[in-house]
């Protein structure tokens, strides 16, 4: 017994050292926003099909995704919150956009399909407020006059981890509502007046399926993945706008991401006439010193901008325009990574 | 005894060795305390003890923590899941011992094993996908139109039955430490004497006679221990929980509402949190835990100690 | 009625109640058991022990990676801290037998095997994923092994004290110093007890999550890599069952339908062995 523990301790040495050697770097690690999770896991699937390289990214919130960045456990963070040039110049950070997509509310309620239920931002405020209790409330019917409301207590389903989804959405509402913005505030986590907390995108979606009557906010992958019934919104145009990859790209195309800023831009509540409203670029954090595994990381997103497109668009993402591209390669340049 | 034996070097060597081995319980032990303290030490600091533990705020926009309302979840659900368990697994251990013939005390101890041995994340993933539909859409329905109808204790039953509420979380977690309680109490109860039985029998006492005024006397401490320990395991589950908790940091009157324990909000929220107070916050709690567990532990193995004692005698 | 037969009455409710309440405790087993047994058959397939994960909304995937980390930080787990907990328990059992000292280990132990799994967790973070700059395969199987010391030291312990003493004194009279006695004599006495302690902690540890959550985190990837990341069934179960995919949901399913049945197989094991050694308790 003494003589395998023995052995047991040695080869558990030599294992240790031969592993701390022979294997480190290949593979790259990432972990942040749930929000691009779909699509960051399809680019690395694809990825390592081409290329034989790994990109393991963990949806963990984008919180997760700055913290674990900031202290340095992996390779690159993901959040759909960006940070501002201040924040970056402290914890020593690099950040550019890698896609944009949109936040949808979804609804579970029996009878009502997707697109039919409009929301107007006074509605959805006040319902995440937990002042609009009921689904017959007179304001949702007004905006719905056609639809069969239940007479049912809506349940609020929000998020329980820090997220860039929560950050986009209150980011909106706070924009919106002026009760909201100084209730409830915006950023990652907030102090929820209402509802559940599903953990991730992924825990949002879930518990809005299996919870009738309520109401969540998902990016729109989510929903269209999992068949959820997302609903209409007026802009703040005016319009109802359907969330879609065309709306999507209107937000987009509003945006003006400057490279001086490290790209910090909100996207929510864009003028334009058919422009969803809660819409939102996700961004990729890099530690400044670690050069070798920015290079990599860099390779992959590089590759991800010629090749990824298709992949986004399937999903529903809206792949950045060109311009916008060429001047994150040239920001990539100016740090030597690229 | 031990001092016997000649000292050569091999021994001097292996009983080093041993004697470091075991220390390390005790240097963990130490040093999960001690690194705690140090990770919370911000939080500490900015919040204060009494502060802390007090304030319902737990907020991530404002840097404001406090763990009242983790210890509120944390409370309710060691408390419910208790009050259901420890019958259950009592009438289970008496069954075992004094009622079931011979040939099922065997199958019946030995399913009752396997049950503890179910890892917790079972216990949690059945509970989301299979106990919640029916808690939402049966149980907690029929509790609101009778229970829920009564002046004052109807206002734990008030709000929408969605499943995802504490009291999913206290019926899971009933159902983990059953085993547990009941493996605990049959030992206790084995030990009282037969003769002392018997004895009670030749006075004309009933079994269930003998049972409570021979048995649970005998026993007492030991099943009392046995609750302690139990109550030390609830209090420190996590996975069978978190699925059907719903996160939510609010002290609310009805158990038909979400919440959030200790376990549950460092399971969720400790690779995300993005400052480096909300860090030391989930370490605080962290610490919390950790000292309410021991404390608890503690005295549970003390009653088995006292008990163990005077059986002994 | 007269008091006798109130009595005899009371008897018979009382006892029928314990008798309810074994059956409602073996109800929730077969409920448990058959749930995740019909579901998880349901979703077992070749594809599952040979594939990996591929993203959300494909086809085909599978969960190799998770198996094989699972089994990748189990074993070393096992490998840091039975030596450890066998050894502790010698010293307990033998070298410090009946002094104070063993006394006050043994109860801590006790203690420890108890603690929350989710400290154990925070715990590792901060001295071992934090200042070594990643999550890693090895803090996981340092957190799990912390979970096991306790555990096997203490049986480890119980099972040398029930070797008769007579057996080491029959050896010191051969002039076998006492480190050689206990590995020689009082090891092999107790071979099938320790074994059982060892198999009981490995069960114990093999379904835990919380302690993997902040260690050795996840990995989509297939990896052996103890230094990076890696998968397990457990925190996998966790993802893919909080998660809103209905693949997800069905390898989740299978992947428990898995586990518990190799916890539940350690476990019978354990028990055949002892009994098998120390005969009917």
């Amino acid at each position: 017994m003494k003589k395998k523990s023995f052995f047991a301790a040695l080869s558990f040495a030599a294992v240790l050292t031969f592993s701390l050697t022979a294997f480190a770097g290949t593979m790259l690690n990432g972990a942040g926003a749930s929000f691009p999770y779909p699509v960051y896991s399809a680019w690395g699937y694809t990825y390592n099909k081409a290329t034989g390289l790994k990109l393991n990214y963990q949806s963990i919130g984008s919180g997760g995704g700055q913290r674990q960045i900031m202290n340095r456990t992996v390779d690159f963070g993901a959040s759909d919150a960006p940070l501002n040039p201040d924040k970056l110049e402290k914890e020593n950070l690099l950040q550019f956009p890698a896609v944009i997509g949109g936040v949808v509310p979804v609804v579970n309620i029996p009878g009502i399909k997707a697109g039919e239920l409009k929301l107007d931002p006074e509605t959805l405020t006040r319902i995440f407020l937990g002042e609009i209790i009921s689904w017959d409330d007179e304001k949702v019917k007004a905006l719905n006059p056609t639809l069969r409301l239940p007479s049912k207590k809506i349940t609020v389903v929000h998020r329980s981890d820090g997220s860039g989804t929560t950050a986009i959405f209150t980011t909106y509402l706070s924009q919106v509502s002026i009760e909201w913005k100084e209730k409830v505030g915006a950023g990652k986590a907030v102090r929820w007046p209402v509802g559940i907390g599903g953990k991730g995108n992924e825990g949002v979606a879930n518990y809005v399926k299996r919870v009738r009557y309520s109401i969540g906010y998902v990016e729109f992958a989510y929903a269209k993945q999992n068949k959820l019934t997302y609903t209409l919104l007026k802009n703040a145009a005016w319009n109802f706008v359907k969330p879609s990859f065309e709306s999507f790209q209107d937000a987009a195309a509003s945006g003006n991401f400057d490279p001086e800023k490290d790209f910090y831009l909100w996207l929510v509540n864009s003028p334009g006439k058919n422009s969803w409203p809660i819409s939102g670029a996700t961004f990729i954090l890099l530690a400044k010193e670690k050069n070798a595994s920015n290079v990599k990381v860099v390779k992959f997103f590089d590759w991800a901008f010629n090749n990824g497109n298709e992949i986004a668009r399937k999903l529903t993402y809206v792949p950045l325009p060109d311009s916008l591209k060429d001047s994150i390669r040239n920001y990539w340049k100016a740090q030597g990574i690229y | 005894m031990p001092v016997l034996f000649k000292k050569n070097a091999g021994d001097r060597i292996f009983s080093l060795v041993t004697a470091v081995s075991s220390l390390s319980v005790l240097a963990l032990i130490a040093g999960i305390l001690w690194v705690l303290l140090a990770e919370s030490s911000p939080a500490i600091e900015k919040f204060g003890f009494f502060r802390f533990i007090t304030s319902t705020d737990w907020n991530p926009v404002t840097e404001s923590f406090g763990a009242a309302t983790n210890l509120f979840g944390t409370a309710v659900t060691t408390v419910l899941s208790l009050l259901i368990a420890v019958p259950v697994a009592i009438g289970i251990a008496i069954f075992i011992t004094e009622v079931a013939p011979h040939y099922l005390k065997g199958p019946i101890g030995v399913a009752i094993e396997l049950l503890a041995a179910i890892p917790s994340i079972i216990y949690g993933m059945w509970g989301l996908f299979t106990l919640v539909p029916i808690m939402s859409h049966y149980v907690e329905p029929a509790l609101q139109n009778t229970i829920g109808k009564l002046p004052f204790i109807g206002i734990l039953f008030k709000g929408t039955p969605m499943g995802i509420d504490l009291l999913t979380a206290s019926v899971i977690l009933s159902i983990m430490i059953i085993p547990f309680t009941a493996s605990i109490a049959r030992d206790a109860f084995n030990l009282t004497p037969a003769v002392m039985k018997e004895s009670a029998y030749a006075l004309g006492a009933t079994k269930w006679e003998a049972i409570k005024n021979i048995v649970f006397s005998y026993s007492k401490l030991g099943v009392f221990g046995g609750i302690v320990l139990s109550l030390g395991r609830a209090l420190g589950e996590t996975m069978a929980i978190a699925f059907v908790l719903g996160n939510n940091h609010r002290i609310t009157s009805s158990l038909l509402d979400a919440a959030a324990t200790i376990t549950v909000t460092l399971a969720n929220e400790f690779t995300e949190a993005d400052t480096d107070i909300y860090l030391s916050s989930l370490f605080y709690l962290a610490l919390i835990l950790f000292v309410l567990s021991f404390i608890t532990l503690a005295i549970a193995k003390l009653f088995l100690l006292k008990a163990e004692r005077r059986y002994s005698r | 009625m007269n008091r006798e037969n109130v009595r005899k009455l009371n008897s018979r409710i009382a006892l029928s109640l314990s008798t309810i309440a074994a059956l409602s405790g073996l109800f929730w087993l077969i409920f448990i058991l058959g749930d995740v047994l019909v579901k998880g058959i349901s979703a077992l397939g070749p594809a599952l022990f040979t594939n990996d994960p591929v993203p959300p909304g494909m086809e085909g995937g599978g969960l190799k990676n998770a198996f094989v980390g699972q089994l990748m930080i189990t074993f070393f787990a096992t490998l840091i801290g039975v030596p450890v907990g066998i050894l502790g328990g010698t010293f307990l059992a033998e070298y410090a037998r009946g002094r104070k000292i063993s006394k006050i280990i043994s109860i801590f132990s006790d203690i420890m095997v108890s603690i929350p799994s989710i400290v154990i967790g925070t715990f590792i973070y901060a001295i071992i994923v934090k200042p070594a700059g990643h999550f890693s395969g090895w803090a996981g199987a340092m957190a799990l092994a912390i979970i096991m010391i306790p555990v096997v030291l203490r049986t480890t312990e119980n099972m040398l004290s029930l070797v008769p003493w007579t057996l080491r004194e029959a050896a010191f009279a051969l002039g076998a110093p006492y480190y050689k006695v206990i590995i020689q004599v009082v090891y092999r006495g107790a071979a099938a007890g320790i074994l059982t302690g060892i198999l009981l902690s490995i069960a114990r540890v093999a379904g835990e999550t919380a302690p993997l959550l902040f260690t050795s985190f996840n990995n989509s990837y297939f990896s052996t890599n103890m230094n990076e990341p890696i998968a397990s069934l457990t925190v996998t179960i966790f993802q893919y069952a909080m998660g809103p995919y209905d693949d997800w949901h069905k390898q989740a399913w299978a992947a428990s339908l898995m586990i518990t049945i190799f916890i539940l197989m350690l476990t019978i094991l354990g028990r055949l062995a002892i009994r098998w050694r120390y005969g009917k308790r």
